[in-house]
């Protein structure tokens, strides 16, 4: 006898089956155990409810079509989702690596002085480049440095085993500033004077965690008539914002250097404690300050020593020490690092 | 503190005198508590504070110099310490000659007799809290007047001297001293000594000798407090290599007042604690006093400097605090002062330094911000800058990450990679036998580099450094190096690896070049520290002059072992000239019209020469070919089986194109002919 549950139960086989399909000759072999004609157990379903009694003919003869279509739609459906999951003629692995054109990075140090250059090109101002070895007179002398002063000890200095070309006058040393090339350019042209000054810079210090012999300096300077200490703090603090974030915060103390007067030495809030000094912060020691670049107003004697008159002119000049903005910046822990050009931390830096 | 607290009245306590100082432009770099000494019932807790002082004020090396800062800071008064009253006893107790008055204008000196013995324990303390060893009663009197006043002062034991007599002088040729350290020192006869009548007895202003030295059995002594010049007590301090607390004030510059004054105020003090009594006399030997400084100080240009209007007010009052003596001296330009300047402010000397005074105490935090007008536009940006970005993305484009090495290099690094004897320059003073020597070439930090790597697991290493290279014959000369090991292409499932040889180098050369609108050429190159036979001298042509670029090559395995190369894979090198790579070029480049009509191209192979350069090969077809041929490219070069021995089988591809027709079968087919005749005839090729 046939009965409702038989139905049932072959439904129940037909979905089993179907869940094991994951070709299309397997969903022909389910196809063949359930509507083959001869075998298949739709068909002899079909034959038993032919024997079944005759008032229970017709629900059953209903409930075996019905069935029938179910599992004839089913396999439809399922050999459309084959097909579609079939790789095609000519298909290929498109998670394999793609070939990735070789490509390089640019030094840190170099990252950070165009980041600083491109600020001060928008504000006008020209980007200087000059020698790295030097006369005594344009990296000491004229900034208000004659020989034997106590200020020199505050860079201690590279001298040259005798001397070799330089620009003008022989070179003896090996610049502890890029100052010289700001005094070339002023005995050069007339104010008014806007320029940056990048480079490479030597100071007779052991290299340790924070010192190098060789480092990267930028200086600026801006001379015209009418220039003031106020000028030098909007320009600094305009330049600290863009270049760290628009909420730092910056703060000017008095310093001492030999070629500006006033001079001042200017702090930025903590870029790792956001300057509440909290927690320990090992960086700023706690003060919630980092002292990031010195500067002040152009001394007279250093417009006297180029020719300008000090009484017509005001300037301030700045210096800033690209690889300790660097060292801040990307949070590297050891100067030393920037000079071994180990591959290992050149290409975390972009292209 | 304390000691500070006697001479001023700060109304604050001690973190906001140090946060104040500091905005002062005296950085407090701690403060230190100083706990009550336990062998002393009297004293009390107290605080050390840590100051950095700045070169240009030698005057605040001194608890009076910082006491007159806090009493202008709060405009409170300054209380000096007490003096001994000037003795009356006449004529001279010591005779004290100058002789050398351009290196000594003052010399004070005056007995006193003493009993030597431990100091009373706050003398000691203070002493201790400034880093001061106390020694005796008598040597931490001179101390203890030196940290109050400012200035360094010297007691000599007078029975240990030849006479009650001091000469200031130059030394004599081979004169020593034993200085108190216990070192013989042989003194120059540019170096100031202060002698007996026999010998030098101390080095002026650095450091007493051990002849005269005050020890327990000391009875008399001549206190010194004398004023030297700066640059001879730094020269000789240098000298000798001997740096003390003294020559660190005189070379800084002391102040000409107080000679006298330390020596009443050491006299009162030995008197105070029971040590000694004056004897005699105070000699004060002056003979030519400097005139008075005095510098005028214009109300408006300090606000033309400031960029801020101090109030008139606050100018006058301030000065006198710290000492100066302004007098109003208004005139054409406005409100003025005339300000004399005291003797121990050796730093201000013009009317800058006055306006840094008022900024100071005015505060830095009071001037506004503004922003400078722009009053002309900025002239061009020099060339150097766009070809040294043009030469990053280039390289960087090739796969080359961006190196920055030292300047100076180990000396044998310098001359494997340039021999030439005497272009080398060397430093005085290096840190180290490794940056002996200014870099000839990049290439030695650059080899450096690549072994570091190596080093650390890194096989694929390419690197190009932009730089200076120095030689004492041509200066200093931008260049670029570049140094590559490893795989010649990154390693990729699709492909066998291969090794980076020659023509990765060259490739890079010629890339860069390009990038300049240059056609870099290569020829056999004799560089001494490149492999034979794999190295090239590099030209570039730029309108009718051919300039020398460079060498480019593989380095010498010898060369890279010395530096500590692991293994003996190669290392391909080059140090170019940057200066003929211009952009120039580009201003003038006037662009060609776009072809119109359609090119050909017609494949050749020949057997020739496998010794031939394939640059002549190449000169030979474009000379034979005329002017249609646009373009020849070597596409296959077979050596081998059915290739004669010595011979190699070269495939060209040349491209042919007239800009003002189609060219027909029969142009193209003559020129091919003309090709193969003139290779035939010219270098024997036969066509296969």
């Amino acid at each position: 006898m046939t009965t409702p549950s038989d139905i049932a139960g072959i439904r129940a086989a037909f979905q089993a089956d179907l869940a094991t399909v994951s070709s299309e000759p397997d969903l022909q072999a389910v196809r063949d155990r359930y509507l083959g004609r001869k075998r298949g157990a739709v068909a002899a379903l079909m034959k038993q409810v032919a024997g079944a009694p005759p008032e229970a003919r017709p629900a059953l003869g209903k409930g075996a079509n019905v069935l029938k279509r179910e599992i004839e739609h089913a396999l439809e459906e399922r050999r459309k989702a084959l097909r579609a999951a079939a790789r095609p003629a000519g298909a290929v692995d498109v998670t394999l690596p793609g070939r990735v054109a070789p490509f390089g990075r640019r030094h840190p140090l170099t990252l950070i002085r165009e980041q600083v250059e491109s600020i001060f090109e928008s504000w006008g101002f020209e980007i200087l480049q000059g020698p790295q070895v030097e006369d005594d007179y344009h990296n000491f002398e004229a900034l208000n440095m004659p020989p034997d002063h106590p200020a020199r000890d505050m860079q201690d200095t590279f001298y040259l085993d005798g001397s070799m070309p330089g620009e003008g006058a022989p070179a003896t040393l090996l610049r502890t500033h890029t100052s010289g090339m700001q005094i070339r350019y002023m005995e050069r042209h007339e104010p008014p004077v806007r320029i940056i000054a990048p480079g490479l810079v030597y100071r007779r210090d052991t290299p340790d965690l924070t010192h190098s012999p060789m480092f990267m300096q930028v200086e600026g300077l801006m001379v015209d008539e009418g220039i003031t200490m106020a000028d030098l703090k909007g320009t600094l603090v305009g330049f600290l914002k863009a270049f760290f974030d628009p909420g730092t915060r910056v703060m000017f103390r008095p310093s001492f250097f030999p070629y500006t007067e006033p001079s001042a030495e200017v702090f930025i809030s903590c870029v790792f404690c956001d300057g509440d000094g909290g927690d320990g912060c090992a960086v700023c020691k706690q003060t919630g300050w980092l002292e990031i670049l010195g500067c002040g107003m152009v001394h007279p004697a250093v417009f006297e020593a180029v020719g300008y008159d000090p009484e017509r002119y005001t300037g301030w000049a700045f210096g800033l020490g690209i690889d300790r903005v660097a060292l801040l910046k990307y949070r590297v822990e050891d100067i030393r690092l920037f000079y071994d050009n180990d591959l290992r931390l050149l290409e975390q830096f972009p292209h | 503190m304390s000691w500070l607290r006697e001479l001023v009245d700060a109304p604050v306590g001690v973190d906001e005198l140090a946060d104040r100082l500091t905005m002062c432009g005296f950085e407090v770099g701690a403060v230190e508590p100083w706990p009550a000494d336990p062998r002393d019932p009297e004293s009390a807790p107290d605080a050390v504070l840590d100051l950095e002082i700045t070169t240009n004020r030698p005057d605040c090396l001194s608890v009076l110099g910082i006491a007159r800062e806090v009493a202008t800071a709060w405009g409170v008064e300054l209380r000096f310490p007490p003096a001994a009253a000037e003795p009356d006893a006449a004529g001279d107790a010591i005779a004290i000659t100058i002789e050398d008055a351009d290196l000594c204008p003052r010399y004070s000196g005056a007995l006193a007799q003493v009993t030597v013995g431990p100091s009373p324990p706050w003398l000691a303390r203070r002493l201790e809290a400034a880093d001061v060893r106390p020694i005796n009663n008598v040597v931490d009197v001179t101390n203890y007047v030196m940290l109050e006043l400012g200035h360094p002062m010297h007691a000599f034991d007078l029975d240990r001297l030849a006479g009650p007599e001091i000469r200031v002088r130059r030394a004599r040729p081979g004169e020593t001293v034993r200085t108190l350290d216990g070192v013989d020192r042989t003194l120059e006869p540019d170096m100031l000594a202060i002698a007996d009548a026999e010998r030098p007895q101390a080095v002026a202003g650095i450091m007493g000798g051990a002849a005269s030295e005050v020890g327990p059995g000391t009875r008399t002594i001549v206190l010194e407090a004398a004023w030297f010049d700066p640059i001879s007590v730094r020269r000789t301090s240098r000298r000798l290599g001997l740096a003390t607390d003294a020559s660190y004030r005189f070379e800084r510059g002391a102040d000409v007042a107080a000679p006298p004054a330390a020596i009443r105020r050491a006299h009162r003090l030995l008197a105070d604690i029971g040590a000694g009594t004056p004897r005699g006399a105070l000699v004060d030997r002056f003979p030519a006093p400097p005139a008075p400084v005095e510098v005028r100080l214009r109300h408006a240009r300090l606000g033309r400097v400031l960029g801020q209007t101090v109030d008139k007010g606050f100018v006058a009052p301030a000065l006198a605090r710290l000492g100066f003596e302004p007098t109003p001296a208004a005139g054409d330009d406005g409100a003025a002062w005339r300000v004399r300047v005291p003797t121990f402010r050796v730093d201000v000397r013009r009317e800058e330094d006055l306006i840094e005074e008022i900024a100071r105490h005015h505060g830095y935090d009071e001037i506004p911000t503004t922003f400078p007008a722009l009053t002309r536009p900025a002239p061009p940006p020099g060339a150097w800058r766009a070809r040294d970005r043009l030469v990053r993305r280039l390289l960087t484009g090739a796969g080359l990450s961006e190196a920055v090495t030292y300047g100076f290099v180990e000396e044998a690094a310098a001359r494997a990679v340039h021999p030439e004897p005497g272009d080398v320059v060397a430093l005085r003073n290096p840190l180290s036998e490794r940056g002996a020597v200014l870099r000839p070439s990049l290439l030695p930090g650059l080899v450096d580099s690549v072994v570091h790597n190596r080093r650390r697991e890194r096989h694929e290493v390419r690197l190009f450094e932009i730089g200076s290279r120095f030689r004492r014959g041509d200066g200093e000369t931008p260049a670029l190096g570049i140094a590559i090991a490893g795989a010649g292409a990154a390693a990729h499932w699709s492909a066998s690896s291969r090794a980076a040889d020659l023509f990765d180098l060259t490739g890079i050369i010629a890339r860069l070049c390009s990038g300049f609108g240059l056609e870099a050429s290569f020829e056999p190159g004799p560089a001494g520290h490149l492999v034979a036979g794999r190295r090239a001298r590099v030209h570039v042509t730029t309108g009718d002059a051919r300039v020398l670029l460079g060498e480019a090559g593989q380095l010498d395995p010898a060369v890279a072992a010395a530096r500590g190369m692991p293994g003996s894979d190669p290392v391909y090198v080059a140090e170019l000239d940057l200066r003929p790579l211009d952009l120039g070029a580009f201003d003038r480049l006037r662009a060609a019209p776009v072809p119109r009509h359609p090119s050909v191209t017609r494949d050749v192979s020949v057997e020739i020469d496998d010794a031939l350069p394939a640059a002549r090969v190449r000169d030979t077809i474009r000379a034979a070919a005329g002017p249609t041929l646009v373009e020849v490219v070597e596409v296959d070069r077979y050596t081998g089986s059915g290739v004669a021995a010595g011979a190699v089988s070269l495939s060209l591809r040349l491209t042919f194109r007239a800009p003002d027709r189609t060219l027909t079968d029969a142009e193209v087919q003559r020129s091919t002919d003309a090709v193969l005749q003139a290779l035939a005839e010219t270098h024997h090729a036969k066509q296969r």
